[in-house]
């Protein structure tokens, strides 16, 4: 039974019949645009599910029956009783001073930020800055100082300081001598250890394990040295369980010894990827400077300017497939057949300085499959280019003898010293994945008896063949240090809480190689030591202080002037900067100083490659596997509530992993998608067979997969993980083995026949779709070199006339942007609203001057906006990539709670600042389409539809365009979501910011009296759940409300850094604001700067850029002033301050449709588009209006004819 | 017929009609004048420092604070700011810098209190047993909080009030003459409103934002400040130059006295 509480939702619409063409979906350019399987059916469902504010169960009671409600109210509270009534006298508000020791730099109620670096898993570094409020850790920003970061930040960055302040984190070490937990401290471990690793010197090392976690440290390096230097017959692993094993490989055949690449992007201006994530979760710790660099060239401001072009050849999504102009769908094994057959087109096409290897690639055969026309244009496009300007990158699916061919093709191409550099790997880094779990199982099947895991957790991440478990149990002694809980701390003897990196002294080195230090923002929260401490421990060093272990490791490495005496200073500086040294110029001419040079690279390479035997193409049910990095990683950031809910970037799957197939691959083996019961769309259990292996999994059909790939994202199915990780997904590692783990082959999926044969996967993909209207809008980059500078090439003066917007009154013509929204196609705006602004002479035009106070009427009026800053956002669609850094930059800022899996499957997710992710192709059930990504916030209308409605003026706006959201004025009637066109406002159902989502809850054990399943977190009503750790609540930005429940929220253009920025600028009587001072979270974060925000009218202040060239006026005016910045929904005259800019790309001319190109001289529509009726798609045609749904929906209707149309 | 209604009940509609009234009009009245800061808030006094209870017995023992004409052994504003004249910044000494207005560090007491220092005539041991012992073991002096602003205010910054030329007095009153301070003024969104429309009387020179004595007669001349009471009364004119400092204020548009929702709730 459902209690849907919205009844304007329920009942007054007919059903809507599922049609052949969905014509809402049909965009401007006469391209479709849809957000999933689901939308392009255009189902009944998805119709009723789309015409609800909130989906069916936003607002029911938990989906449960009035019964079990009124059960469980009960219960609770019985439960809750008298001793929750608050007593009635004024409750005493204690000010804790400092007592003795007052820190000198530290000033109550203002924030202090200190520089860290953050070790990234397998390899390289971020550098960060982090934001203290009274000595404890709130923020974390990027680091402007260090150059893989230069301000921004990676999702992980971000989301690490929650993992600080998880409270399932390891606390006190424990023993476990005989079954049984021992409470022990680091005193009884010291004595402990001293005899126990005394008794191990004495042999040397002998039967002793070390498994470490691959980073790059060279303080880490130096231990590592000490404590072999003690046990010289101890093993010694380091270990990571998604690295990409086949790319150190590949570079070992390549350079004789294994090497890290370092690319250069930004001199690129041809990428070709091969089954690599560049962008986002890119291998060697690099994807943020990709990002940057890619981003570089991607800046289109005028017509004049050019861009990179990005191939993606790639099995699963990755955001960087998402960007690319041309996207090849193959299966692993067939993208390295796909390198190959590149690499003979390049020696066909002539390709210089391929040496030995023309012959090679010659000899090796195979290309079924591939698209010769593709490979052809692409390997042409690359020639095209002068040496050095273009790329090629192979990803970790590919196998080592690939990543060789891509350093010969890379080197012969003139890129090796220009766009991709080369550094040696480390020992630490140098290490295989497969090399260590093997390494490790075999050392204890041969009787090790003691073993110190350090911040790994292979008992989880073991493929099922190497039997590492079960070696482990073997150990005598296993002595595991880890922050969180895991499954390999529950095996062990020795339980020891390993420091955060927010909480101890380290140092690290990029992926440039800059060396940066690790400085503790807090004293370890939970009695925990540093990993260098413990191994200075293990190795019987004297001094135990990490600081003084980091600082002795520079002292030796300071030469010069930073030496002796000038030690101090250079110390202090470098930890001041968060950067003790940059990294090395790369050496100019490529691989001279190789070994054999680069003739010598080639050879060695054309001599991998004969060798080489091309693989089978995937078919029958032997299908190819993937194994994907996602929001949790390989699971160590698993038990991080804020990824877990975050979004996948492209199957917008939450809180779970799902084996991902084509849809054509699912129809295939018989795969469906929709449980017969209740008609939801569901994932479907499957078995996944993999050489005598199997994990249980639900299939997820996904548009734009590979066809015969399995897609499996690592890190989920976590059984000992803490309250929000544990039994999370499933564990796809078992069936992870051999050389490369990444990858499998000969994979066999069937149906489950015992168990449940559905399961529920909660998705943000539909969640507030917009009705097809231009919400995205794209064009090519020909189109836009044409047309971009005057989208009115052609026409007469009379076309033009009806080519122009009623902005404020005045009529301005459109630019390029707008010419391909509504606004061209529908009438004048009549708004329900009246525009202040409306008739007034000098009124302010979009990207125009600043009104004059005489223009704007009275003061005191709505507000005039003529009031100096008038804030404003524009978002860059070109430079999207859809990573979500943005979403949990907010989320970290603006104290946003999670809700959990149930929760988001009923909408009430929420996020801020939503990534929405759109397929776009011309036919809706192209296998490969292309995708657009668009961040959508609260737009701040000038003219907002929400406080029109508030009965109570809780959301109101400001003089400085500012929308405020007023949360003790709320008081939740919800009208404002319903009014607002952008779907952006969230509503706090239940407690969320102070309740665990996930956990412990009231009355656990009357709960499982009444329901069946007391164990399944998930169905325990929000108002029963444990109220937050207080050590959570130590995150929270003091800057920022928590909301309660009942209370409507929403994107509030960060006023709290806005509101900070001004005190700041009045203390020091600044006359404004400068351009920059003010930071959006969202845009502080974002690696590829496709944020701005800023005042809008700041237009003469002159300004020098960090690159040291003059600019005049602020960023967001100049971004907001190019022709191909338009407003979303913008003919409802809601007069949105953040607006979007048209996303450019940039194709092949030789690899798209005739269609296609006819697009670039007729970019708005002319022809195309429209429903198929006679004049559909013409500057006035009613292509944006859905006629079917006029003749059902009197309510559609009526808004037609307010608008003055006629559909 | 009689037997059932009595003659006194033709009087009973009007009656309950009177009572319904009176009841409601008392209702709205009892509202409208109790469930304010004003009534709940102004005159809060709790005792400084918070202190352990077998610590606090001893002190009670000696006085009660709430008796007039007794010194309390606690902490005094009136000793400390009035009688010795201390700038409030000596302690109070972030104010001008950040949004919050520090209390001061166990060392700050001990500059002047470490044994020794002061004349043990004046300030006696036994007073001074809470910042002496709170020194020794290295703990925080607890404070009572008296001014507190809800929750959702999330802006009130110090440093902007003070810079602008708003004295302590303003919100704080007589801190000078208090010995245990209490909250004056209601801190209530329209008692913030009311000034934020009509600054000009609140303003004084940058230089005497803490002289509470020189601000104390500037308001009684202007009769801003009603001699009876502590708190600030009617707004007739302003103090001298505080016209110029809000012409000042009002030159740029980024330094104009917020009265938006968003200045201080988000």
């Amino acid at each position: 039974m459902s209690i849907d509480q919205c009844h304007s939702t329920v009942g007054h619409l007919p059903a809507a019949k599922p049609r052949e063409t969905p014509h809402e979906l049909v965009g401007a350019n006469g391209r479709a645009y849809w957000r999933g399987l689901d939308d392009a059916a255009d189902t009944p469902e998805f119709r009723d599910w789309l015409e609800r504010e909130f989906p069916a169960g936003a607002s029911m009671i938990n989906g449960e029956t009035r019964r079990t409600f009124l059960k469980l109210m009960g219960a609770s509270v019985a439960l809750a009783g008298a001793a929750t009534i608050p007593g009635c006298r004024r409750p005493d508000h204690k000010i804790m001073a400092f007592s003795r020791e007052v820190p000198e730099d530290m000033v109550p109620g203002k924030p202090v930020y200190y520089a860290t670096s953050m070790p990234l898993p397998g390899g390289g570094a971020e550098g960060l800055l982090v934001e203290t409020h009274e000595g404890r850790p709130t923020k974390v920003e990027g680091n402007p100082n260090h150059p893989i970061n230069r301000g921004k930040s990676s999702l992980w960055s971000q989301a690490s300081i929650l993992e600080l302040y998880d409270p399932d984190r390891l606390k006190d070490p424990v023993y476990v001598p005989s079954g049984a937990d021992v409470p022990r401290s680091w005193k009884d471990f010291a004595v402990w250890s001293k005899q126990h690793f005394a008794r191990l010197a004495e042999r040397r090392g002998d039967g002793l394990v070390f498994m470490v976690g691959r980073k790059s440290s060279p303080a880490l390096a130096v231990m590592r040295s000490r404590v072999e230097e003690r046990f010289p017959r101890a093993k010694w692993f380091f270990y990571d369980a998604a690295g990409a094993d086949s790319a150190i490989e590949g570079s070992t055949i390549a350079f004789g010894k294994p090497m890290r690449e370092s690319l250069r992007i930004e001199n690129a201006d041809v990428i070709v990827t091969l089954d690599r994530d560049l962008l986002l979760h890119d291998d060697g710790g690099n994807a943020l400077a990709n990002a940057r660099g890619f981003a570089a060239r991607r800046r289109v401001v005028s017509g004049a300017d050019g861009m990179n072009r990005l191939y993606a050849v790639e099995s699963a999504w990755t955001v960087t497939g998402s960007k690319a102009d041309h996207r090849v769908r193959l299966a692993p094994s067939q993208v390295g057949v796909f390198a190959v057959a590149l690499a003979r087109e390049l020696v066909r096409q002539g390709l210089r300085n391929a040496g030995p290897l023309g012959d090679a690639v010659n000899r090796a055969t195979g290309a079924a499959g591939i698209d010769a026309a593709v490979v052809s244009a692409m390997a042409k496009d690359l020639l095209a280019q002068r040496p050095g300007r273009t790329l090629i990158a192979a990803g970790p699916t590919q196998s080592a003898e690939i990543h060789a061919l891509v350093h010969a093709l890379n080197n012969a191409l003139g890129n090796a010293g220009s766009t991709v550099h080369y550094r040696p790997m480390t020992g630490a880094e140098s290490m295989t994945a497969d090399e260590a779990i093997n390494g490790a199982s075999s050392a204890l099947a041969a009787g090790a008896e003691t073993i110190v895991c350090i911040g790994v957790n292979p008992v989880y991440d073991a493929p099922a063949g190497a039997k590492f478990g079960e070696m482990f149990a073997r150990a005598k002694e296993r002595i595991v240090a880890s922050v969180g809980d895991n499954e390999t701390v529950a095996a062990a003897t020795w339980k020891l809480p390993l420091a955060h990196f927010l909480e101890s002294w380290g140092d690290t080195e990029a992926a440039d190689g800059t060396l940066a230090p690790i400085q503790p923002m807090i004293a370890p929260l939970f009695g925990a030591k540093g990993e260098l401490e413990l191994l200075a421990m293990l190795a019987g060093e004297e001094s135990l202080d990490g600081y003084e272990i980091v600082r002795t490791v520079y002292r030796s490495r300071a030469s010069g002037a930073d030496a002796g005496a000038n030690f101090e200073g250079w110390w202090r500086r470098a930890l001041h900067n968060g950067v003790f040294a940059q990294g090395e110029a790369p050496a100019a001419g490529g691989l001279s100083g190789v070994h054999g040079g680069a003739a010598g690279v080639m050879g060695r390479i054309a001599a991998a490659m004969n060798k080489w035997e091309s693989p089978r193409a995937p078919g029958g049910n032997s299908l190819d596997v993937v194994f994907a990095l996602g929001n949790v990683g390989d699971g160590r950031f698993a038990n991080c509530s804020w990824l877990q809910e975050l979004p996948d970037p492209l199957s917008k799957i939450v809180w779970d992993n799902a084996a991902m197939i084509s849809p054509a691959t699912a129809k295939r083996l018989g795969i469906e998608q929709t449980d017969p019961t209740d008609k939801k769309q569901k994932g479907r259990m499957v078995r996944v067979t993999v050489n005598g292996a199997s994990i249980t999994i639900a299939a997820w059909a996904v548009q734009g997969i590979a066809d015969d790939t399995v897609v499996l994202p690592l890190g989920y199915g976590r059984t000992v993980c803490g309250h929000v990780g544990t039994g999370v997904g499933f564990n796809v590692y078992p069936i992870s083995a051999g050389r490369n783990r990444r990858v499998a082959r000969g994979a066999e999926v069937v149906r489950t026949t015992v168990g449940a044969p559905w399961y529920n996967i909660s998705t943000t993909q539909s969640h507030g779709s917009m009705e097809g209207r231009a919400i995205v809008r794209e064009a090519d980059i020909a189109a836009w070199a044409a047309y971009g500078d005057d989208p009115f090439k052609g026409l007469t003066a009379e076309e033009k006339k009806h080519l122009t917007i009623d902005a404020y009154g005045q009529e301005r013509q459109l630019n390029f942007a707008e010419r391909m929204g509504e606004l061209a196609h529908t009438p004048a705006n009549v708004n329900a609203y009246d525009n202040p602004q409306r008739g007034l002479k000098d009124a302010p035009v979009i990207g125009g001057p600043k009104p004059t106070a005489a223009a704007s009427g009275e003061t005191g009026t709505p507000p005039d906006f003529a009031k100096n800053p008038q804030w404003g956002m524009s978002i860059d669609q070109t430079l999207c990539t859809g990573c979500n850094v943005c979403t949990i930059a907010c989320q970290a800022e603006n104290n946003i709670p999670v809700v959990g899996k149930i929760e988001v499957n009923k909408g009430r997710e929420m996020h801020w600042i939503r990534v929405d992710r759109y397929f776009t192709s011309h036919d809706r059930h192209d296998p490969n389409p292309e995708v657009a990504h668009q961040p959508v916030a609260c737009v701040h209308c000038e003219n907002a539809p929400c406080e029109t409605v508030c009965p109570v003026n809780a959301t109101v706006h400001g003089p400085e365009g500012m929308n405020y959201m007023v949360y003790n004025r709320c008081i939740g009637t919800r009208y404002c979501a319903n009014n607002c066109p952008y779907k952006v406002r969230r509503f706090n159902f239940f407690d969320y910011g102070v309740k665990k989502f996930n956990g412990d809850y009231i009355g656990r054990g009357a709960m499982s009296a009444i329901k069946a399943d007391p164990a399944n977190v998930n169905l325990i009503p929000p108002r029963l759940r444990e109220r937050l750790d207080e050590i959570t609540k130590l995150q929270m930005n003091p800057d920022v409300t928590v909301r309660s429940r009942g209370v409507m929220e929403k994107c509030s253009f960060c006023v709290q850094r806005v509101n900070e920025a001004r005190i700041e600028a009045k203390l020091k009587g600044m006359e404004m604001i400068p351009d920059g001072m003010v930071q959006s979270a969202c845009q502080q974060a974002c690696p590829t700067d496709a944020i701005v925000f800023g005042d809008i009218y700041d237009t003469k202040t002159a300004y020098t850029n960090a690159d040291g060239t003059k600019r005049t006026g602020s960023r967001v005016h100049a971004m907001r002033s190019s022709g191909r910045t338009y407003q979303l929904l913008g003919y409802l005259n809601t007069r949105p301050r953040t607006t979007h800019m048209l996303a450019v790309r940039n194709p092949n001319p030789e690899l798209i449709s005739a269609e296609r190109k006819r697009m670039w001289d007729h970019p708005f529509g002319h022809g195309h588009g429209g429903n198929g009726k006679a004049g559909a798609g013409h500057a006035h045609g009613p292509m944006m209006f859905d006629t079917d749904k006029a003749e059902q929906d009197a309510g559609y209707r009526l808004s037609l004819s307010v608008l003055g149309a006629h559909a | 017929m009689s037997t059932i209604f009595p003659k006194w009940f033709n009087k009973l509609p009007p009656l309950i009609l009177a009572g319904v009234l009176g009841g409601g009009s008392a209702a709205v009245a009892g509202v409208w004048y109790y469930a304010t800061p004003k009534f709940w808030r102004v005159g809060y006094m709790p005792s400084q420092p918070f202190l352990t209870s077998d610590y606090e017995d001893v002190l009670y023992r000696e006085a009660n604070p709430r008796v007039p004409g007794v010194t309390y052994p606690g902490f005094s504003h009136q000793i400390h700011a009035g009688k010795l004249g201390m700038d409030c910044r000596y302690c109070h000494s972030h104010v001008e810098e950040s949004p919050e207005a520090n209390i001061p560090s166990a060392s700050t007491c001990m500059g002047c209190h470490a044994e020794g220092h002061v004349d043990e005539k004046f300030a006696r041991p036994a007073h001074l047993r809470f910042v002496r012992d709170a020194w020794a073991n290295d703990e925080s002096i607890q404070w009572r909080r008296v001014h507190k602003l809800p929750d959702y205010v999330r802006n009130f910054p110090h440093n902007v009030h003070i810079n602008a030329g708003v004295s302590c007095f303003s919100c704080h009153g007589n801190i000078m003459e208090q010995e245990v301070v209490h909250q004056v003024e209601p801190l209530s969104m329209s008692w913030c409103l009311d000034c934020h429309r009509n600054p000009e009387p609140h303003l004084v020179p940058r230089d005497k934002v803490t002289d509470l004595y020189w601000v104390r007669n500037q308001f009684r001349s202007t009769k801003l400040l009603n001699t009876a009471s502590s708190g600030l009364g009617g707004l007739d004119s302003g103090t001298p130059g505080g016209a110029a400092l809000l012409n000042g204020l009002r030159e740029h548009d980024l330094h104009l006295l917020p009265e938006n929702c968003g200045a201080c709730h988000y």
